[in-house]
């Protein structure tokens, strides 16, 4: 055991961690209805693809409830990374160094991004590499991971494909999908581009899934 | 925090009104609060009866149908697609909405909420005219407080805008009179001009009211030519009497009178009659100022002008000034006024020619009455560019023996006439619809017969033929003639009911333009495939269907379209509404037609509709609407179920 896990053990935890964790008191039944659930969609965009060595640029996360996109219920920050120099990701995300120098910390984020989240499910394209990469942050500063569910709009998409009489597709990049389901692919990598994108790839998805029958929680998170 | 999100929101609005009108941190506030919903194939928005939400709904992709839900199965009302807005109940405090609204394809829709819009709403009138509209278009109550209802706000508020600057500019240019009284000496009155430097001056009773004017154009005519001595008195050589106008008057009403007088001069009074006091004087030349080209002008160098090809000149100068106005968003009206007068001047010259010529070449005038027919666009007063020709003439009754050669000479005349007009550029009519055809040259009592064959025996070709012949006008010669004419025709369809009917079907064989209501239905083949063909889909149908009323009406001596659906509006105040969209729709037409014909120097009558900006897409398919309602009052009216 490292002596920083030692020293956090030790103290009581922080304030918003507690906040956090009161969400999860009583678990969310898999029967509710989706109309009541919260989810969040978020992306971020990185320095780079290895979870291990990376680090978050910025983040952009909205709320989808009741089947709607609420805008209003939004985050959207640049992440202060002092020794962030552009690499080859440059070309996918264009942060510029300048932004993210205007970003806000990694801790604060974090504080922010608990309190946004609450219980709610999270959801992203690839939302496996987002969540390993908030988990480090969040185990960096609080000890621990994320407890909330997560859904996969890969594992959706996968999922009305099967439902379908047409052939899987290979392409899942967001890119294709989005061409697929007809949304409209502007000025995309950003994490607000992505997010808004993302939201709206979900929204289709949950829309044309709930018509075939997926009506409660369980049977989303199902796959 | 960023606002990358509401941004993207913000720019999937922003080129769509009524959000195209707001201001930038409006628009903002209203993307940060924007909720997005999907609504799948078939799914219902809300329903008819529904309590309104206090929301109002965005299409931004999908297509939602407004749908009349009392009928079974329901009614589409409405076809809303990307860019449009919906729902917009709250807006005039209605509980319920009216009509359902259901997806007809997977749709993505903004939710804005009322809380957000109404201050806006509130703040921008131009907005505010936007909703006004929307609610005419979609059937709702229209809220007083709005104003008026229009399907076409944007013309509408920028014709006025530049009528605004017109009349500002007229009162800027009248001049503070210079009079004298009629007692004055022509030599003390000439000093006076001379002194104050002014072309004219207005002879004044002594309550100064106008009682005439001097320009010097009469000090030449009449005093330097001697006819005149310097002492004698200005009553003698004023002109009398003066034409008065208000001191509102606008640009275009000062030059629609001075056409119409053929004067160069308008006094101003206080009243716009002639027993009040004198304010100022308007001259041809302050307008010229003002405008820096005048019709008038142009009229009278094609009243001398020696040839076709002089006059295609002159009315290629008139297309700039058209040009001029469309982009001012002058009046229809008003636009279409000035061009049938330039374009009836050109034929008169073109008679005058060749009346010119047969007189040369030894042809001897048959000494009878006879008057030049203008028919299709031109008898409607609507031929903004230069189309097709299509004339006809009409010669008093002659003796048998006679008839032969007086119908040579007017043929012969009329090949002259048509030959003038195309060197001017205006092509022969394809279905020789000329007054050079044997046809269409004909003595009255043969054209009465002729009508009446038509009105008793309506077959297809008849009715083509009337809905073309039906809109003449009288250009030159013996207007009596043509009055005959016109009575012969309301007196005959009066007879014949089934007429009537024949021609109402008729203009009901072009469905409404839009294909699912959403794309505008284009060419399928030969040489316009792919683009719209505005005469035949939108303006004909139209004009076919104002014609029909108007007969029906009996009411004489109104051939443009717009002012028959005014003439219309008047008569049946149940179809008010009706008639007044109809009369927009048709304007907005004519003046789509001429700018595209402009821009693309053709007649104007093929386009291609991705051509056109979103907003010019939104104007012509609201002008659309007027259409399907007119057909089913045609259907109605002339129980067109039961013909077969």
């Amino acid at each position: 055991m490292a002596w920083r896990d030692l020293f956090k053990s030790a103290g009581p935890p922080a304030p918003e961690w507690a906040a956090y964790l009161e969400h999860f008191k009583s678990p969310l039944p898999r029967t509710s209805s989706l109309e009541d659930i919260n989810f969040v969609v978020l992306d971020l965009e990185t320095t780079g693809l290895n979870t291990r060595k990376d680090h978050m640029l910025s983040l952009g996360a909205v709320q989808v409830k009741n089947f709607e996109i609420q805008i209003e219920r939004r985050m959207e920050y640049f992440v202060l990374q002092r020794d962030y120099s552009p690499n080859q990701s440059i070309g996918i995300h264009g942060i510029m160094p300048e932004q993210t120098a205007t970003g806000i910390g990694e801790v604060e984020l974090m504080q922010k991004l608990l309190s946004f989240l609450g219980s709610a499910v999270i959801v992203g394209h690839h939302i496996g590499f987002d969540v390993a990469i908030l988990n480090k942050a969040i185990k960096r500063i609080y000890g621990k991971n994320l407890k909330n569910k997560v859904i996969d709009t890969v594992d959706l998409v996968k999922r009305w494909d099967r439902l379908g009489s047409t052939a899987p597709h290979r392409d899942l990049s967001l890119d294709a999908v989005c061409q697929r389901w007809k949304l409209p692919l502007h000025e995309r990598h950003t994490a607000a581009g992505d997010t808004l994108l993302t939201a709206m790839l979900f929204l289709k998805l949950l829309g044309n899934l709930q018509k075939r029958g997926v009506n409660t929680l369980g049977a989303l998170l199902r796959n | 925090m960023e606002n990358a999100i509401p941004q993207r929101i913000f720019d999937s609005m922003q080129q769509y009104p009524p959000f195209s009108l707001m201001k930038d941190p409006d628009l903002m506030r209203i993307a940060e609060r924007i909720r997005i919903r999907f609504v799948a194939k078939d799914q219902w928005v809300f329903q008819a009866k529904d309590a309104v939400q206090k929301q109002i709904y965005f299409v931004q992709e999908g297509a939602i149908h407004l749908l009349q839900q009392q009928q079974d199965p329901a009614q589409l009302v409405e076809a809303c697609d990307q860019g449009e807005i919906f729902g917009l109940g709250p807006l005039v405090d209605s509980p319920h909405y009216q009509l359902g609204a259901k997806a007809e394809e997977d749709s993505l829709v903004y939710i804005i909420p009322q809380a957000i819009l109404q201050p806006i709403i509130e703040k921008q009138p131009k907005v505010a005219w936007y909703f006004a509209q929307s609610f005419a278009a979609g059937k709702y109550a229209v809220p007083s407080s709005l104003g008026p209802p229009t399907l076409f706000w944007q013309e509408q508020q920028r014709q006025q805008q530049a009528f605004e600057l017109l009349e500002i500019q007229s009162i800027d240019h009248s001049r503070k009179p210079v009079s004298c009284l009629p007692g004055t000496s022509i030599q003390a009155a000439a000093q006076i001009m001379r002194t104050q430097s002014v072309g004219s001056i207005i002879i004044t009773n002594e309550a100064e009211n106008p009682v005439g004017i001097i320009t010097d154009r009469d000090l030449r005519n009449k005093v330097v030519s001697g006819d005149h001595p310097l002492s004698d008195s200005v009553d003698l050589i004023m002109s009398k009497p003066v034409i008065t106008v208000k001191p509102d008057v606008t640009i275009a009403e000062v030059q629609m009178f001075m056409m119409k007088h053929r004067i160069h001069h308008l006094v101003i009074t206080q009243t716009g009659r002639s027993d009040s006091l004198v304010l100022g004087v308007i001259s041809e030349h302050d307008l010229l100022v003002i405008q820096g080209n005048n019709p008038a002008v142009l009229i009278r160098e094609i009243s001398r002008s020696k040839d076709g090809e002089e006059l295609g000149r002159i009315r290629g100068k008139a297309e700039g000034l058209l040009r001029k106005y469309l982009y001012q968003e002058v009046a229809i009206g008003f636009i279409s006024s000035i061009m049938t007068q330039i374009n009836d001047a050109i034929i008169e010259r073109a008679i005058l020619l060749a009346l010119k010529e047969m007189d040369e070449e030894g042809k001897k005038d048959p000494g009878v009455k006879w008057c030049w027919l203008a028919l299709g666009s031109e008898g409607r007063e609507e031929q903004l560019l230069r189309t097709d020709q299509d004339n006809a003439l009409v010669f008093e009754d002659v003796d048998l023996e006679r008839q032969e050669e007086v119908k040579a000479y007017f043929l012969q005349l009329a090949k002259k006439v048509t030959r003038f007009l195309y060197a001017c550029g205006f092509e022969y009519c394809p279905g020789d619809m000329m007054a050079s055809n044997p046809q269409w040259c004909l003595p009255l009592d043969a054209w009465k017969k002729q009508f009446s064959g038509w009105i008793f025996a309506p077959s297809q070709q008849h009715v083509l033929y009337s809905n073309i012949f039906f809109d003449f006008r009288p250009i030159y010669g013996a207007f009596e003639l043509a009055e005959e004419l016109s009575d012969h025709i309301f007196k005959a369809t009066g007879e014949r009911d089934i007429f009537l009917s024949f021609m109402a079907k008729n203009a009901l064989q072009t469905p409404a333009p839009l294909t699912f209501f959403r794309q505008f239905m284009v060419e399928r083949s030969g040489e316009h495939k792919d683009q719209f063909d505005i005469k035949s889909r939108a303006m004909m149908p139209l004009a076919d269907a104002a014609r029909v009323l108007i007969l029906a009406a009996q009411v004489p001596q109104i051939n443009n379209t717009f002012r028959r659906f005014d003439k219309l509006a008047e008569l049946e105040p149940q179809n008010r509404a009706l008639f007044e969209q109809a009369a927009d729709a048709y304007e907005i037409l004519v003046r789509y037609r001429a700018l595209q014909g402009l821009k693309n120097q053709t007649s104007g009558r093929y386009f291609k509709p991705s051509e056109l900006s979103k907003m010019e897409r939104l104007n012509l398919r609201n002008s659309f609407k007027p259409l399907r309602e007119l057909q089913d009052l045609l259907t109605v009216r002339f129980r067109l179920n039961f013909l077969i």
